[in-house]
């Protein structure tokens, strides 16, 4: 093999990453993205060739897209492939259910703050036998709950029996029904302070470390590294066999033979076969060697491998136990059955499930630097005994011959690559390809998160390439694909966790340095495809979303047998167990011929080729260019609509994830005893027993007619003709526009009606007050969407009683009596509860009492109790509105 | 500070705080934090949120290009250049080298983009602020170059390297060296150019001795420069390639000599298979003495085993009179067959079965064994199994015969690939196949070691 002859100069300083100052940095590749398609500058005697290099090279640079042509999709975004698989998927965790969501303090500097007040509080909510119950088992030994003989000289006994009764028809789950006695009261504010104590200072802590260690995860989940789904090419060339997990715990492991057209959609062929494993399926590899199909799969604390016989049955060879658990897994290119397993302690060893297992290499710990992160990575390279081991600080290339500590740096995180500051090495795979006459069989891929580096291991260190990918999520999967037709670069695929995914094209054979033929490209992703199914109802849109959202955890290409113009079909396997596809077809551009011209300047016909550039030299209607160019490059057609709407039908047929609600068994048999007594209890009631038994929302149905006969008597008729109530009365039932047109009907006369108006304003100016301070008070809730009564209720009762307040001072002494009367009607709060219950110690937040005027206070200061109507809901619905309305019939 | 993106700049701020109010945890940074961040926190600061457009901004133009939409990137880029009013001096330098990055590709792919426009925008972007003038100059030399502009080119280094602006960091003095390198090597091309002109045309003496005159102030000219660039580490092949070749036109055999070999042997250099190509080749042409030429090739076996000149170091060490270059010349044969990509190599496999047969019959059974004890457990399956065989013998017979005469003597006629191909070589070249086995017969590791 020869070594690239000339290569792009650059600097070479070792050091710590990310010095700003650093040399390294010079590195010409990482400069601007053009400069990777430049040549490195020649030294060849000018005058020996026809052409000098820089006069003969544009035109071959810029040939690419003419001479290849750009690979396209014929869809705009991929399509689903299987069916998606029985079991629920719920949508992973966020970053929105960790973080604190409160205003920040500094808001120009935007923090991300763990809530684990929040999480703690909703564990004890939920889990609160766990949260409780050791305590409680520590405790038991000084409470007598009950039971006959209880005899503890040297203890303290305290005798529960009578709590434990209190409690008998308590809900822990904040039920504001539930009523504390005096002797619960007491306990709760003795043994308050221990039991929060306990719980917060152990349970606290384990939460915060479970919390902090999910978040991470969340940032950075390196457990799917490599990718969880391959490919096994079949006998023949058109056959293979698509390899990835399904299940909930993605614990199946299926075989699902496909059959290949160079035309047509991909056919499954049959069910798949089906391997249940003990753990989830993190990667897997597949390699054929030899005509000998081996498939790698890692689980966290297994790793097995298979033979795929010729009728593409697999059949198990070997299974490892891994007691640290593998981080990777890989099978050697060149030897067949023999593979390389790493694992969290730092261990690496060569299996071969005829040889057993060999350990090159233990270290605990990385390579370059220190570095907290107990991911390893293991691949071949070109040479079968060499391995490449990788750690986050950096890639170690290592003869498994020699000793333990033989071997040299590959590549390391520092100013050798002109690396960033906090930049890890995130995936490592060998790039090895059969023929060196199109790609170098030495080259290593090597992706950080904000860049993609290609190492030549001939000449380590210095990255023959360096392309910052952009890539919003960790780069985890990569894929090189032979040259589409001969000659051509290889593309080379990368995946992000978050479905981002780039297509580079690599070209340079043995004895050039490796360089993009072309600019790279983007790829759909799943998310893409949302806009090619039907539009659902916001939970089934929610649901569809999601799972397309899911993050993408396995990637494999396939090039179907030859055809005219070359295509690829790409195969993605997300987190939700779903494998879509999509088709690229590799053909020739119709813009080339303006992307080959550039001196042309400008001319007609360029502008006919491509409506997008003509309308946008004089404006800029992005939009319309938008529109322009997608339209014309793709569409849903009719057939890739069909297989979605099947898709979404098996999907939504899919039971959710929802646990089922049960209705809270509830005993009153303690505390309220005296409504059975009460046997009228009427439709009102009725309808809430039953909104409350189907655990559903109330709305005014249930409660049935407003009772009409149920006015406030607070107002006599004003003035000579009582329209005012009427109106009221026919707007409160939402027939407020019949009111009015048979008023208009009746009086004609606009100018009476404009009398009437200031008559009533100077007559009702009292009420009138009244009612602006409600409005002042409740105008940021009128802008609940849906106000249900319910939702209603307490904020008018809150209203009231600000203007209340308010009316102490701002309302003319004359006018009070008036309004007092006004009120006196109304179910008043208690004088002293209406601002003291605000500032009142939180332990008794969640215990709200049943009076009224009370509970509506409240419910400022525990939402969860907002929507909870009290007893005496129906008298307040049916009264209060009347009171909030004069100023809405106007 | 070159590849920094905003997203990257914000997680920067963010990060240590976040990790921070975490606690522990690893100094990583991650891109894509400021986007979990953004989704829990919403601030209503006019700062952030202008810095939060900017972002939005800048992944549309990422998208476009990604897309080779040039055209729509561009019009975003004309909205991004918002960005270079940020209040913000370290954001407003990171908009200033996205602008940079992103509107020379953009330039560099747009249809209707040509060198004048590329230019322009080059000397506009060089201009605003001072840190990127030679770093923008220095690309944009570049890209003429690439375009055939070598005068502008030119023109364009020689601007950058007499510009001074207060204080050089040493970054900069980096870069102004390495563009005067790049100066150089523009010299060395006229030079090389006016070399070529003097030996064609018949000119009269008084126009060769200006000619040579004109060459040589080239030639100090670049000389300079390249002798400078060469002394710091890096990967310098196109600069010492010149240099080296002006020195030797000049007769300065030992500056060349000089020059090759600190850049081959330089600790501090990376190790560079070219610096040891060069030398050797350099060697060669001066006629060195072969242990000369040797020594250089054992440091090149060392660091690429499989490289082509590994044939070459193999006939060389066999025809020195050395015992022990003798059994070096086996190694190197074995290890260029190690690599994946030189299993198919006929020469190799050629000058492996040649030298099997010299040495057996050298009696140095010896030398074999010890090459093949490291290799004895994964050669068989690598080269000689029954699928390949095969293979080999569908594809290329010759390979194919060569191997398998190596095979059976390495791993005796019991081998599967030996007794395949002899059984299929049987039907056509039943003489040669006679030969080999009878050779493979009386001579194969195995049975000497049964002996």
């Amino acid at each position: 093999m020869d070594f690239p002859s000339d290569l792009f100069p650059t600097f070479f300083l070792p050091g710590p990453p990310g010095l700003s100052d650093s040399p390294g940095s010079f590195l010409s590749s990482v400069w601007s993205d053009y400069m990777q398609l430049l040549k490195p500058p020649q030294t060849q005697d000018p005058s020996m060739r026809k052409l000098r290099p820089w006069e003969a090279n544009p035109q071959r640079e810029a040939s690419y897209v003419t001479k290849w042509g750009r690979w396209k999709p014929d869809t705009p975004g991929p399509l689903p492939f299987l069916h998606p698989g029985a079991d629920p998927w719920d949508p992973e965790l966020t970053s929105r259910d960790l973080l604190f969501r409160g205003r920040p303090r500094h808001p120009p500097r935007a923090k991300a703050t763990i809530d684990v007040v929040e999480q703690l509080n909703h564990f004890l909510w939920d889990h609160g036998d766990i949260a409780f119950g050791p305590l409680g088992m520590l405790l038991q030994e000084n409470f007598n709950l009950g039971e006959r003989k209880k005899s503890h000289k040297a203890r303290a006994v305290m005798n529960a029996g009578r709590l434990l009764q209190d409690l008998g028809g308590y809900q822990p789950k904040g039920c504001p029904w539930a009523h504390l006695s005096t002797r619960q009261r007491r306990f709760s504010l003795l043994g308050g302070t221990v039991l929060g104590e306990e719980v917060e200072s152990l349970l606290g802590g384990l939460l915060h470390e479970e919390l902090e260690t999910r978040w991470k995860e969340l940032l950075l989940d390196d457990a799917c590294t490599g990718g969880a789904l391959a490919w096994v090419p079949g006998a023949k060339a058109h056959t293979g066999q698509l390899v990835y997990p399904t299940g909930r715990a993605h614990n199946q492991l299926n075989f699902q033979k496909i059959k290949l057209s160079p035309t047509r959609e991909p056919q499954v062929l049959g069910d798949p076969t089906h391997i249940s494993l003990r753990g989830p399926v993190r990667q897997v590899v597949t390699r054929t060697v030899q005509g000998e199909a081996l498939v790698a799969v890692r689980s966290d604390h297994h790793c097995a491998v298979w033979q795929v016989g010729c009728q593409g049955r697999p059949e198990p060879l070997q299974v490892l136990d891994t007691h640290k658990g593998a981080t990777g897994i890989s099978l050697s290119p060149h030897l067949p059955g023999e593979l390389a397993v790493c694992t969290r302690s730092g261990t690496v060893c060569l299996w071969s499930p005829r040889d057993g297992l060999q350990q090159i290499h233990k270290d605990p710990e990385t390579l370059v630097f220190k570095d907290p992160s107990s991911w390893r990575w293991v691949d071949f390279a070109a040479h079968p005994r060499m391995l490449t081991i990788a750690d986050r600080t950096g890639v170690h290339l290592r003869d498994v011959r020699g000793p333990s500590d033989c071997g040299e740096l590959l590549f390391c995180v520092g100013a050798e690559a002109s690396c960033q500051r906090g930049e890890r090495v995130l995936l490592a795979q060998y790039l090895g390809t059969p023929s060196p006459l199109s790609l170098s069989p030495t080259l290593h891929l090597i992706c950080s998160q904000s860049s993609l580096y290609l190492l030549d291991e001939r000449l380590p260190l210095v990255p023959m390439l360096k392309w910052s990918h952009s890539l919003m999520s960790p780069p985890l999967l990569a894929q090189l694909l032979p040259p589409p037709c001969p000659g051509a670069p290889l593309p080379l695929l990368l995946g992000g966790l978050g479905g981002h995914l780039r297509m580079l094209h690599l070209s340079g054979g043995s004895s050039h340095a490796p360089q993009l033929a072309a600019p790279p490209q983007s790829l759909p992703s799943l998310i893409d495809s949302l806009h090619g199914f039907p539009v659902l109802e916001p939970h089934g849109q929610q649901l569809l979303q999601d799972r397309l959202k899911a993050p993408l955890t396995g990637l494999a290409a396939v090039v179907p047998p030859s055809h005219p113009s070359p295509s690829m079909l790409l195969f993605q396997l997300s987190a939700a167990g779903d494998v879509f596809y999509q088709r690229l077809w590799l053909q020739p551009d119709s813009s080339s011929k303006n992307a080959d011209s550039p001196q042309n300047g400008i001319s007609s016909t360029d502008c006919a080729d491509d409506p997008g550039f003509s309308s946008h030299d004089q404006t800029s209607a992005t939009p319309s260019l938008n529109t322009a160019s997608d339209a014309c490059a793709l569409s849903w057609n009719a057939q890739a609509v069909a297989c979605c709407r099947r898709w979404l039908k098996t999907l939504l047929q899919v039971p959710p994830a929802l646990p089922p609600w049960t209705p809270p068994t509830f005993s009153q048999h303690h505390h309220l005893r005296w409504s059975r007594e009460e046997e009228d209890k009427g439709e009102v009631r009725e309808g809430l027993q039953a909104a409350m038994t189907e655990g559903r929302l109330l709305q005014q149905e249930d409660l049935g007619p407003l009772p009409p006969s149920d006015p406030p008597p607070a107002h006599e008729p004003f003035g000579p003709e009582d329209k005012l109530s009427e109106r009221l009365k026919a707007s409160w039932e939402g027939k407020g526009a019949v009111w009015w047109d048979s008023q208009q009907g009746s009086t004609q006369v606009p100018r009476k009606r404009q009398k009437r108006r200031s008559q009533l304003s100077s007559s009702f100016s009292s009420v009138r007050t009244n009612s602006d301070f409600s409005d002042i008070a409740s105008s940021p809730h009128r802008s609940y969407e849906t106000p249900s009564p319910l939702h209603k209720l307490p904020e008018t009762s809150r209203s009231l009683e600000l203007s209340q307040e308010l009316w102490a001072w701002s309302i003319p002494r004359e006018r009070r009596q008036t309004l007092r009367d006004y009120l006196a009607v109304l179910p008043s709060p208690d004088s002293g509860g209406c601002s003291t219950p605000l500032s009142q110690n939180p332990s008794s937040h969640s215990l709200p009492t049943s009076e009224p005027g009370r509970h509506s206070v409240l419910r400022s200061q525990n939402p969860s109790t907002q929507t909870l109507p009290s007893q005496h809901t129906p008298s307040l619905a049916g009264s209060q509105p009347r009171k909030k309305k004069p100023r809405m019939g106007f | 500070m070159d590849s920094f993106s905003e997203e990257w700049m914000t997680s920067v701020e963010e990060d240590d705080r976040v990790e921070a109010s975490i606690g522990s945890g690893p100094d990583i940074h991650l891109p894509w934090l400021s986007q979990h961040i953004q989704s829990t926190v919403n601030c209503g600061d006019k700062g952030t949120n202008f810095a939060q457009t900017t972002s939005i901004c800048f992944n549309f133009i990422q998208e476009a290009l990604l897309k080779h939409q040039w055209q729509r990137a561009s019009e975003f880029l004309k909205c991004y250049l918002q960005t270079l009013e940020d209040i913000n001096s370290q954001r407003r330098q990171v908009a200033l080298e996205n602008i940079w990055k992103l509107g020379s590709t953009i330039l560099y792919h747009h249809p209707k983009s040509n060198i004048e426009t590329f230019s322009t925008f080059a000397d506009r972007m060089k201009n605003i602020g001072v840190q990127n003038y030679l770093k923008i100059s220095l690309q944009h030399a570049l890209y003429l170059l690439h375009k055939g502009m070598v005068e502008d080119a030119y023109r364009n280094l020689n601007q950058a390297e007499s510009w001074r602006y207060g204080e050089m960091s040493t970054s900069q003095e980096k870069l102004i060296k390495l563009i005067q390198a790049y100066r150089g090597l523009l010299d060395y091309y006229t030079w090389s150019k006016k070399k070529t002109e003097s030996s064609q045309s018949d000119m009269d003496s008084y126009a060769i001795n200006a000619a040579t005159q004109d060459m040589h102030s080239y030639f100090r000219q670049a000389s300079v420069n390249l002798h400078e660039i060469i002394k710091i580490p890096g990967v310098w092949d196109p600069f010492v390639k010149s240099y080296v070749e002006m020195l030797e036109f000049y007769g300065d055999q030992d500056g060349a000599l000089q020059v090759l070999t600190d850049y081959a042997y330089d600790n501090n250099f990376p190790s560079n298979p070219n610096a040891h190509i060069y030398l050797y080749k350099f060697l060669k042409k001066e006629k060195a003495p072969e242990d000369k030429l040797i020594s250089v090739l054992k440091i090149l076996h060392q660091i690429v085993p499989s490289h082509t000149i590994m044939l070459e170091f193999h006939t060389l060490l066999r025809k020195s009179k050395k015992e022990e270059h003798h059994k070096l010349g086996l190694e190197v044969i074995f290890a260029v067959l190690d690599f994946s990509g030189c299993t198919e190599n006929i020469t190799a496999w050629d000058y492996l079965t040649k030298y099997l047969k010299q040495i057996i019959k050298e009696k140095h059974l010896d030398w074999v064994k010890e090459g093949w004890s490291s290799r004895k457990d994964w050669w068989p399956t690598f080269h000689f199994s029954y699928y390949l065989a095969k293979k080999n013998w569908k594809e290329n017979k010759i390979l194919a015969l060569k191997k398998a005469f190596t095979s059976g003597i390495l791993l005796g006629k019991g081998c599967r690939y030996f007794m395949y191909v002899s059984k299929q070589g049987h039907k056509v070249q039943e003489k040669s196949i006679k030969t080999m086995k009878k050779f493979v017969m009386k001579h194969n590791i195995l049975d000497s070691e049964e002996c």
